[in-house]
């Protein structure tokens, strides 16, 4: 006996009836479910009925394609933020009764306060579907067992994926609570077809592997699918994984808040957008839609988010979009690339992401260092490193130079969670602007920037 | 099957479960006819069939 029948199995597509429907068909379906979700918000979630009313929306208005764009406001993270504190956790953002909630999560606040996500049931399923597209794009079925290397927290990150495993009827391993040697050692134990991680810690289980002496290509994992930042669409960085585990990489592009919005083509080369349960607009910084072909930023819509809903989203990473019929034969949006930056400097120490804004902000607990410092950034084989030069303040001897840096090392160490070297200068050592200073120094090799106009290799 | 009839199988489905999670006093079979309520609801849309958010929440109908 079979989970699915053999002739379901063989299928190419996991939903073919939104898979391939023509363009025009896949746009008024949008607008049916945008009306939805816009009607959904507005009479359930006070910040939206807010929003709307500020902008003088009704939902009645919204009967286009056109209305919608023209119409409605994007939202940003910092509104979210701002309805969640009216009545923490989750305020005035909020659009349903707790009962229907299922689990909870939250970003890590580097930036600020953490971001708290409801998630119910239903989002739940659909974020697990989500992933089921790039799992089954992949000839992943349900005889097909998963490996999560991944510590169950609060933090979204690979729930999602589980949540997609389930749905699809394969088999979950956790790798919680263990080492990367243990969980090595369970893989050869388990034997897992498939593994999930960043980018960063499928390569960082090399290096581990190495020095146990296990060559990571003779073991069970068949695919790599890797999501959390750039790098299954990186061709360098792909083709180092698939080379290291003797296995196909593929990606999946999420939003914590969003969920996962972009599984990955099985073609590799970037991904598209899950046009069954978001919507998405690319647009330039003046908030205009760009023309297929073109990068600008990635705002989104959810259908799955009852919870805490999210219309025009601003995620400030920076896509290129494209409406081109792709090799896979699907209809929906492709991005080429993936994510190709952020509208904002980012750097990933170790899986981390370090904002250069909150290392600033942290510098500032430092009494005796100035406002005065450079950040730079560096890679070496798996992740990148920063460096901060910061300078002391006129009144600190020399002699203290060195306890200031330990200090500020050990403010990064709890607050981000990694390492960060920090030297401390003498005062007017580091150069100062007239305008807008430049404190980021980006010495990453090409394929690991992220910048407006896409990676050099992308 | 074609997509209007395995349409017209779930709305079938659907009401009759809304029926059986309305009439029962036992939690485990509300609990279960509401997942199935959710099953059905999502597969609708899955067909493009939408009405609303979430099957308690059927603003539009």
């Amino acid at each position: 006996m079979k989970l699915y029948k053999p002739e379901v199995e063989a299928q190419r597509f996991w939903n073919p009836y939104t898979q391939a429907m023509p363009r025009a068909d896949l746009d008024r379906l949008h607008v049916r479910k945008l009306q939805t979700v816009i009607e959904y918000a507005y009479a359930r979630s006070p910040m939206y009925r807010k929003l709307l009313d500020r902008h003088k929306v009704r939902p009645e208005q919204i009967r286009t394609m056109d209305d919608f764009i023209k119409r409605v406001p994007f939202i940003d993270k910092r509104e979210i933020l701002d309805a969640q504190a009216v009545r923490p956790p989750f305020g005035e953002a909020l659009a349903i009764s707790e009962d229907f909630f299922h689990q909870r999560f939250a970003t890590s606040g580097s930036t600020g306060a953490p971001l708290h996500i409801p998630l119910t049931y239903h989002s739940a399923e659909l974020w697990g579907e989500s992933w089921v597209y790039v799992y089954w794009a992949a000839g992943l079925r349900a005889r097909h067992s998963f490996y999560f290397p991944f510590n169950w927290g609060i933090f979204a990150a690979f729930w999602s994926a589980y949540m997609g495993v389930r749905r699809l009827g394969a088999t979950v391993v956790s790798g919680g609570g263990l080492d990367s040697k243990a969980r090595l050692r369970q893989i050869e134990q388990y034997r897992p077809d498939v593994m999930l991680a960043t980018p960063t810690y499928a390569l960082y289980l090399g290096e581990t592997a190495r020095g146990i002496g296990m060559d990571l290509a003779k073991t069970s994992i068949s695919h790599v699918i890797v999501a959390g930042e750039p790098g299954g669409s990186i061709p360098a960085t792909r083709q180092a994984i698939e080379d290291l585990w003797g296995a196909k990489c593929y990606e999946l592009y999420g939003i914590a808040e969003l969920g996962p919005t972009n599984p990955g083509c099985p073609l590799q080369g970037g991904v598209h957008l899950c046009e069954e349960w978001y919507h998405a607009l690319v647009v330039d910084e003046s908030g205009h839609t760009v023309p297929y072909g073109e990068v600008g930023e990635h705002i989104v819509t959810s259908y799955i988010q009852d919870g805490q809903p999210l219309i025009k989203y601003r995620t400030h990473d920076l896509v290129r979009w494209t409406d081109q019929p792709c090799g896979c034969g699907t209809t929906w949006l492709y991005y080429p690339g993936g994510v190709l930056g952020r509208t904002d400097h980012m750097i990933i120490v170790k899986g981390v992401n370090v904002y250069p804004s909150a290392l600033e902000a942290l510098l500032h607990r430092v009494a005796g260092l100035s406002e005065h410092y450079e950040l730079y950034v560096d890679r070496d084989a798996a992740n990148d490193f920063v460096t901060v030069k910061a300078e002391a303040r006129s009144e600190i001897a020399e002699a203290r130079y060195g306890d200031l840096g330990r200090e500020a090392e050990a403010i990064f160490k709890s607050v981000v969670g990694v390492g960060i070297d920090v030297a401390v200068q003498k005062p007017g050592s580091l150069p100062r602007y007239e305008l807008k200073a430049k404190r980021f120094f980006d010495h990453r090799p090409a394929a690991h920037r992220w910048q407006l106009g896409g990676r050099a290799d992308a | 099957m074609t997509r209007d009839e395995t349409l017209e199988r779930i709305r079938d489905i659907q009401v009759r479960v809304q029926e059986l999670r309305q009439a029962s006093d036992n939690p485990a079979i509300e609990r279960t006819m509401q997942l199935l309520d959710l099953y059905c609801h999502m597969a609708r849309w899955e067909l493009g069939d939408v009405r609303a958010m979430i099957p308690e929440a059927d603003a539009r109908s």
